[in-house]
């Protein structure tokens, strides 16, 4: 029995190297991309159009929170990334664990946005209120919706994790990809909204 | 036998250290509370987050361990998103 798993042994052999997941997702995965893309360079120009206006509504956004946010899906990541290599190993029981976790972490950051969006709604900033705000509730809104996709996804690889004849690799890999991009998108409007100036 | 991958872990700390250094920047930013534009900010925030974000997809989405093809994919990926950010950004202001 070994005593620790090198890193590299938790990847596919170089032999058989392979796209993690279906190939279909990473379509989708670079299609979205670009989508989310088109949205930030409209707000970023907007932005410089009206750095003033946009500064001051900046500020009333509570930087730690959205800090928090970050963490909390950076940790769901990290679980989704070890649940795929549990069930590589063919240790369901813990990959089974770690998806939970991630659907945890994953509610965790919804209960955030919604206590901010309410927190900003009291204090009378709305969609309609300023153009930065209009920006910021459209793409936390639209990420938020990839999240509730996300919960799906995860709900599918928990069922497949759970039964025997059901479990497939590439299935597992396929959510988890579909996870991290729900991630990396909000890596990158965690910037452009809570930190650029 | 050992199941916890020290790798992951190390990427983790990496990503949360790059996100929390965020908060410095904002301390160090800011004039008595009020932010003030800075395009050094700006461009640090998006290229800081470009870096985060193939770290995610070269660690934790296992494309280091994919075919080459989706390794170099997802580079140019990452270049174009910060290309046209960082491009439509300038060329505002340059027309402000």
């Amino acid at each position: 029995m070994t005593t620790t798993e090198s890193p590299a042994s938790l990847l596919p052999p170089k032999s058989s190297r392979h796209v993690p997941g279906q190939p279909d997702m990473w379509v989708f995965v670079l299609f979205e991309s670009l989508v989310f893309t088109s949205y930030f360079c409209v707000y970023l120009y907007a932005r410089t159009q009206h750095e003033a206006a946009f500064l001051r509504s900046q500020a009333h956004l509570l930087l730690w929170l959205g800090v928090l946010d970050t963490v909390v899906l950076l940790t769901s990541s990290w679980a989704v990334a070890r649940c795929v290599q549990h069930a590589r190993a063919g240790r369901y029981g813990l990959a089974r664990r770690d998806a939970w976790v991630t659907a945890g972490l994953g509610f965790v950051f919804l209960v955030l946005k919604i206590v901010e969006w309410a927190r900003l709604i009291h204090f009378g900033h709305t969609f309609t209120s300023t153009q930065f705000f209009q920006y910021y509730f459209f793409l936390t809104a639209i990420h938020f919706v990839h999240l509730l996709i996300g919960f799906v996804v995860i709900g599918v690889l928990i069922l497949q994790l759970k039964d025997p004849r059901r479990r497939r690799q590439e299935t597992v890999e396929t959510c988890a990809t579909y996870w991290h991009t729900v991630d990396f998108f909000w890596v990158l409007i965690f910037a452009l909204l809570y930190v650029v100036r | 036998m050992s199941t916890f991958n020290k790798r992951l872990f190390a990427v983790w700390l990496i990503l949360v250290g790059i996100t929390a250094s965020y908060l410095w920047i904002d301390h160090s930013a800011g004039q008595r509370g009020v932010p003030t534009a800075s395009t050094v900010i700006t461009v640090g925030a998006i290229c800081f987050a470009l870096i985060k974000v193939r770290i995610i997809m070269r660690e934790f989405m296992e494309v280091r361990g994919a075919p080459q093809l989706l390794c170099r994919l997802t580079d140019f990926w990452v270049v174009l998103m910060g290309v046209a950010m960082l491009g439509v950004y300038f060329a505002g202001k340059a027309v402000a």
